[in-house]
């Protein structure tokens, strides 16, 4: 197979330009993940009555459903049901002005929030119950303890697993091209589909995302250097 | 004063405290001894609301409480009034000795920062730490973790200082640099109430010692009656196995 050094440079550019995209999907998604993920997690681990059973039941079905398969459910929904909602709320605009991006956001949102919550229920579970009653002894009350003693000892802990799923993400934030938006794998495979070099175009796509994993890799080693300095010989 | 009245508390099927009824004067400094399971740590930490007991009345200072209905609220008010000394120190890992000694401080009483760390400095000093105010738990010795637990604890200035057996997760050596703390503590003329197994620092400190068995209050009385004079046949099989493995260190 020949490998066409000038259709793979077009592909990489080509998928540099949808890499804003990618950003979108990996942290918007992220971000809802990292707050609600959190709050779940806390919900679990301290044992809120009624919702601590729900959450638990919600995110081990949740994670059952691939998320290609949520998404095309997401997809159909909001392609049959969106004019009706927006004439409801009375918003202006019908389907065609709705960027689709936040269909996939949406969708990948739901998927970070329980492996979030997963990594950090995690997190939480190894913190010593010692520190909370040691929190309670001397007058906190149990949200400042939590937020002033659990949750910064949690965060070096969570951190390689939050990575892992980071990854992850970045990764799965592809699929969201079935439902024909334009991210950085679709984005490369554009001039092959003129020049049939989808070889290069995949190649291209790879090495994007291999640059950019590895760069989350590195920042989240700093992180929790940074995070985790009052630990002895953790990392390093 | 401190006082507990009919305190209950069962595990499960365990019944750890059977109605058991504590009386602390100000100043004074209660040893509670005891084996294994007698329920001696379950009643220091019920006092402090760590566990909930099943009933019994509790009264710190001008607050009093039903065991049962307190509220969170009186709860707090309760923690507030007291402080906790543990076992295996639980010291902040997250914070520094001085971070660990403000926090109370800071936090929960709202003190200005500048007089909290003030305060805090002097009790790191008191308790012998004056070079190690930045340093982490993790870069402390138990001993040193445990006397920053002391001065957390102290810094408070609570009504009464609960200690649970303060110097068992210590090795020997360490064990008489942490009692001298305590000691230290019981000349201020603070109200403590101390579980622990070191029965020549209880006859040297204490002005009241409680034996317990079994969840249950068996004999208590000042140290010199309770020693050489046990009333009970219980009491006196603990201490005669106790004192012959008494190891002889000087504190």
């Amino acid at each position: 197979m020949d490998f066409n050094i000038n259709n793979f440079l077009e592909s990489f550019i080509y998928g540099m330009k949808y890499f804003p995209n990618t950003l979108r999907l990996v942290f918007i998604p992220l971000s809802v993940g990292l707050v609600l993920g959190t709050v779940a997690a806390l919900i679990r681990v301290y044992k809120v009555p009624v919702l601590c059973k729900i959450l638990a039941i919600v995110i081990t079905v949740y994670q059952g459903v691939p998320i290609i398969v949520a998404l095309m459910i997401y997809n159909l929904i909001f392609m049959m049901k969106y004019n009706d909602l927006a004439a409801f709320l009375h918003l202006k605009g019908t389907i065609a002005d709705v960027d689709q991006i936040w269909i996939g956001i949406f969708a990948l949102s739901l998927t970070a929030i329980c492996s979030v919550s997963e990594a950090i229920r995690g997190a939480l579970l190894s913190i010593d119950k010692g520190q909370d009653e040691a929190g309670y002894s001397v007058g906190l009350t149990k949200i400042q303890t939590i937020y002033r003693i659990v949750l910064p000892q949690m965060i070096p802990v969570a951190i390689p697993m939050l990575t892992n799923h980071v990854v992850g993400l970045i990764k799965a934030s592809s699929v969201v091209m079935a439902i024909g938006i334009i991210e950085i794998v679709a984005g490369a495979t554009i001039p092959s589909s003129r020049t049939y070099s989808f070889f290069e175009g995949y190649v291209a796509a790879a090495l994007i995302y291999w640059i950019f994993t590895v760069m989350i890799e590195y920042l989240a080693k700093i992180l929790r250097k940074h995070t985790g300095r009052f630990r002895r010989n953790l990392y390093d | 004063m401190i006082e507990v009245k009919h305190v209950k508390k069962v595990f499960g099927k365990l019944e750890v405290l059977k109605d058991v009824s504590v009386e602390v004067k100000d100043g004074e400094v209660v040893v509670i001894l005891g084996p294994s399971g007698s329920g001696k740590t379950t009643l220091l930490r019920c006092i402090n609301f760590l566990e909930n007991a099943d009933s019994g009345e509790l009264t710190v200072g001008d607050i009093q409480v039903d065991f049962k209905k307190a509220s969170k609220k009186e709860i707090l008010a309760i923690r507030r009034k007291t402080s906790f000394v543990f076992q295996n120190y639980n010291l902040f890992a997250n914070k520094t000795a001085i971070e660990n000694v403000m926090e109370g401080l800071v936090t929960a009483r709202r003190i200005p920062k500048e007089i909290a760390q003030k305060r805090a400095k002097e009790a790191l000093n008191w308790v012998g730490l004056s070079d190690k105010y930045d340093y982490y738990p993790s870069q402390l010795s138990g001993g040193q973790q445990q006397r920053v637990g002391i001065a957390r604890a102290f810094v408070l200035d609570p009504e009464v200082i609960l200690f649970d057996e303060p110097t068992s997760a210590l090795d020997p050596e360490l064990v008489g640099e942490t009692l001298e703390i305590i000691k230290k503590v019981a000349e201020k003329g603070i109200t403590m109430i101390v579980v622990t197994h070191e029965m020549s620092f209880a006859q040297e400190v204490a002005d009241k010692v409680i034996f317990m068995d079994g969840g249950v209050v068996v004999e208590e009385g000042p140290p010199e009656e309770i020693f050489t004079n046990p009333k009970e046949e219980r009491t006196k099989q603990f201490l005669s196995r106790i004192i012959s493995l008494e190891p002889t260190y000087s504190i």
